[in-house]
C-alpha cells in the first residue's frame, strides 16, 4: 500500500469530480442560453471602437487580418485600426503600411522589438475609441464582431468581453485535437466560467476592453509574458466583470507540430504561474469574489494532478524496466505470463477511481460538443487524441513549473 | 449568473459518488473473500477425497485407487495453483488501498494446505509410481529477497509450458509456519530464493535456460527436447 498514491488519487478525484459536476450542472442549466447575447437597440448610438494589432514577423498573415477588419459591419467613422509593428525583421512593415491611411488605419513602426504588451499600450495611448479591441496579427474576425460585442458594454459592470476562439486552418490530426480543445477550453469553458464571473483570461487573438478600465488599471503589464491572462486578474481586482460572447468568434492560427505546441504552452503555463504568484494577494479573499476561490481551486487541481501523473509515470517506467528484466530471464517469452481471463474482482479501487475520472472526462467532452454549434464529429480518435494531448500537457506543466521555480527566461 | 446552490448540489453529488465507490469497494472485497473461502473449501473437499481414496487403496488395492488418485491430485494441483494466483491478485487489488488481515490469514491456510498436499504427493509417489517432477520454491518478501519475484516469474513460465509434467509448490517463509520451517530445515534452505527439485536443493536465481538444464538432469521432460 502506497499512502502517497492513495491520498493523491483521492484528492485529485474529489477536486476533478467536483469541478466536472459544477461545470456540467451549469452547462445543462444554461444550455439554451449559451448563444444569447444582448442585441443592438433600435437607433442605439454606437460608440467608437479602436482595434489594435501588434505584429512581429507576420508578413504572411497580417494582410488577411487587416482585410477582415476592413470588412467589419460597423460605421467606418466609428472604428479605427491601429497597427503596431514590433520591430519585425521580415516584410510585415511593407505589407501593413500599404493599408495605412492615417485616419481609419494608423500604422506605428517600432524600430526595435518591445514586446506585445508594450505595443498594445502604445496603441491604447493613441486610441480614440471608448472600447479598445486587441487582436493578434495572425487572426481574422467575422463582419459582425463589433455589433455583437459592443452591446455588452451597456452593462457598466462589464470591463471586457471575450469571444469564441476558433482554429483557422486544420491541416493535421494535432490541429484537429487543438481545434476541439479551443472549442471547449477557449469558447465553451469561458462561457460557463462567465456564468460564475470567473473568466481568467481575455484571449489574445481577439478581446475587447472598456478603455476607461484599461486606463484605470494602467493598461497591459509589459513585464508579463501572458499579458492577456494577467490583465484579466486586474480587471477582476478593480471590480469589473468579464463577459463572454459565443455568438461570434475569432479565427486564429495554431501550432502545427509538437515543437510549436510546446513553445506555445510553455509560455502560457509559465506565464500563468508567474501571474498567479504576482496576484497571490487576490487568492482566497472574499473581496475577489468567486474568482478568488476559483483560481486556487484550479491550480490545486493542476498541481495535485501533475503530482499524481508523475507518480504513475514513475511507477509505469519502473514496472516497464522490471518486466523487461523479468522477461530477459525467460528469453522474452512474452505470452507465458499473460492471462486472458477477465476477472472484474481483480480491479482495485484505485483503478475504479481512475476509470470514473476517464468517464468524467468523456462526459465533459461529449456534453460540451453537444452544447456548441459546428462541433466536430464525435470520433473515438478525437477523444483518444484529446486524452493523449491531456497527458502531453502534464509534461508541459512540469517544464513550466521548472522554468518558473528556477527563474529561467521564457521567450515568445 | 448561476445560482450559488449549484456548488452545494455538486458537493452532494460528489460525496454520493465517493461513497458509492467506497461501497463498491466493500462489495468487491466481500466477493473476493467469498471466492477465496470457496476455493479453500474446494481444496479441503479434495483432500478428503484423497484421504478416502487412500483408505480405499488399503482395502481394494493400490492399482485401482491409483488411477483415481492421480486424476484427483492433478485436479488439486490446478486448484492449488489457481487459488494461489487468486489470493495474490486479490490481495494486490485490496491492499493497493487498504491492508486486509484476511489475505494474510488465507495465505497461511493456503501454505499449510500446500505442505499437506506435498506430503500426500510424496507418499503417493511411492505407492502409485507417479512420475511428476516435484519442485519446491521457497521465497521471502521483496525486502529480504530481491530475486524472489524474478524466480517466481521464471517458475510461472515453466509451469505454463509443462504444467502437467511437474508439481510445483511455493512456500512463503515469512509466514513463520512450523511446517514450512521444518521443510526448510529438512532441505537445508539457507538463502532465498531456493528451489528443491526431487529433494535436491538449489539456492540462488536461475533463469529459464539454467532451470531447464537442471530439470532435464532429473527427467526427460518435453522442455528438454
Amino acid at each position: 500500500m502506497n499512502i502517497i498514491q492513495v491520498v493523491l488519487v483521492q484528492i485529485v478525484w474529489i477536486l476533478s469530480t467536483y469541478f466536472i459536476i459544477v461545470f456540467l450542472l451549469a452547462l445543462l442549466k444554461n444550455k439554451n442560453r449559451l448563444y444569447d447575447s444582448p442585441a443592438l437597440e433600435n437607433n442605439e448610438k454606437l460608440s467608437r471602437v479602436s482595434i489594435i494589432i501588434s505584429a512581429y514577423n507576420e508578413e504572411e498573415k497580417i494582410a488577411d487580418s487587416i482585410e477582415s477588419l476592413r470588412l467589419i459591419d460597423y460605421p467606418k467613422e466609428l472604428y479605427e485600426v491601429i497597427i503596431v509593428n514590433d520591430g519585425s525583421t521580415d516584410k510585415t512593415k511593407d505589407v501593413a503600411i500599404k493599408y495605412a491611411d492615417g485616419t481609419n488605419i494608423i500604422f506605428i513602426d517600432n524600430a526595435k522589438n518591445k514586446g506585445k504588451a508594450a505595443c498594445l499600450n502604445q496603441g491604447i495611448a493613441i486610441a480614440k475609441g471608448s472600447y479598445v479591441a486587441c487582436m493578434d496579427a495572425d487572426s481574422v474576425v467575422p463582419k459582425d464582431i463589433l455589433k455583437k460585442i459592443v452591446p455588452y458594454f451597456r452593462n457598466k459592470e462589464i470591463g471586457a468581453v471575450t469571444v469564441s476562439v476558433e482554429v483557422k486552418h486544420v491541416n493535421n490530426f494535432l490541429q484537429k485535437i487543438i481545434q476541439l480543445e479551443y472549442k471547449l477550453g477557449l469558447s465553451l469553458f469561458l462561457r460557463v466560467f462567465s456564468l460564475f464571473d470567473c473568466i481568467h483570461v481575455t484571449p489574445g487573438p481577439f478581446s475587447i476592453y472598456r478603455k476607461s478600465v484599461l486606463e484605470k488599471i494602467d493598461n497591459f503589464d509589459v513585464n508579463n509574458i501572458t499579458e492577456d491572462l494577467e490583465i484579466a486578474y486586474r480587471i477582476h481586482k478593480s471590480g469589473y466583470k468579464i463577459a463572454n460572447c459565443m455568438n461570434t468568434c475569432v479565427e486564429t492560427i495554431t501550432p502545427h507540430n509538437f515543437r510549436g505546441l510546446y513553445r506555445q504552452r510553455r509560455r502560457w503555463y509559465s506565464g500563468a504561474l508567474m501571474t498567479l504568484w504576482q496576484h497571490k494577494g487576490m487568492l482566497l479573499r472574499k473581496k475577489s469574489g468567486l474568482f478568488g476561490y476559483f483560481i486556487p481551486f484550479n491550480y490545486a487541481l493542476i498541481t495535485f494532478g501533475l503530482g499524481l501523473f508523475l507518480l504513475f509515470f514513475y511507477l509505469s517506467i519502473s514496472n516497464l524496466i522490471k518486466y523487461i528484466s523479468l522477461y530477459s530471464l525467460t528469453n522474452y517469452n512474452f505470452f507465458s505470463n499473460l492471462t486472458w481471463e477477465l476477472d472484474l474482482l481483480g480491479i482495485s479501487i484505485l483503478a475504479v477511481f481512475g476509470i470514473s475520472g476517464i468517464i468524467g472526462m468523456i462526459a465533459i467532452v461529449t456534453f460540451g460538443l453537444n452544447a456548441i454549434r459546428n462541433s466536430p464529429a464525435k470520433k473515438i480518435s478525437l477523444y483518444f487524441g484529446y486524452f493523449l494531448l491531456f497527458i502531453l500537457y502534464q509534461f508541459f506543466w512540469l517544464s513550466s513549473f521548472f522554468l518558473v521555480l528556477f527563474r529561467r527566461k521564457v521567450r515568445w | 449568473m448561476v445560482n450559488k446552490k449549484i456548488f452545494v448540489t455538486a458537493a452532494i453529488i460528489t460525496l454520493i459518488l465517493f461513497i458509492s465507490i467506497y461501497s463498491l469497494n466493500f462489495f468487491l472485497n466481500s466477493q473476493r473473500e467469498k471466492i477465496v473461502i470457496d476455493k479453500m473449501e474446494d481444496i479441503l473437499d479434495e483432500y478428503q477425497e484423497i484421504q478416502v481414496l487412500s483408505l480405499m487403496s488399503d482395502v481394494f488395492g493400490s492399482e485401482m485407487s491409483c488411477l483415481s488418485l492421480e486424476s484427483t491430485l492433478a485436479h488439486l494441483d490446478r486448484t492449488l495453483w489457481d487459488t494461489g494466483i487468486k489470493i495474490d491478485r486479490y490481495r494486490e487489488a485490496t491492499e493497493g488501498f487498504l491492508t486486509d488481515p484476511f489475505y494474510l490469514k488465507q495465505k497461511r491456510k493456503f501454505n499449510r494446505n500446500e505442505v499437506l498436499y506435498f506430503s500426500m504427493l510424496k507418499e503417493m509417489k511411492d505407492w502409485c509410481e507417479f512420475n511428476r517432477t516435484v519442485i519446491l520454491f521457497f521465497y521471502k518478501k521483496k525486502e529480504d529477497c530481491p530475486d524472489c519475484d524474478a524466480q517466481s516469474f521464471v517458475l510461472t513460465d515453466i509451469n505454463k509450458e509443462i504444467g502437467p509434467e511437474i508439481a510445483l509448490f511455493s512456500f512463503d517463509s515469512d509466514l513463520d509456519l512450523p511446517s514450512i520451517k521444518t521443510l526448510g530445515l529438512f532441505y537445508k534452505i539457507t538463502s532465498y530464493p531456493c528451489i528443491v527439485i526431487e529433494d535436491e536443493t538449489h539456492c540462488g536465481l536461475y533463469d529459464k535456460g539454467q532451470l531447464t538444464d537442471l530439470l532435464c538432469d532429473y527427467k526427460d521432460l518435453s522442455l528438454c527436447s
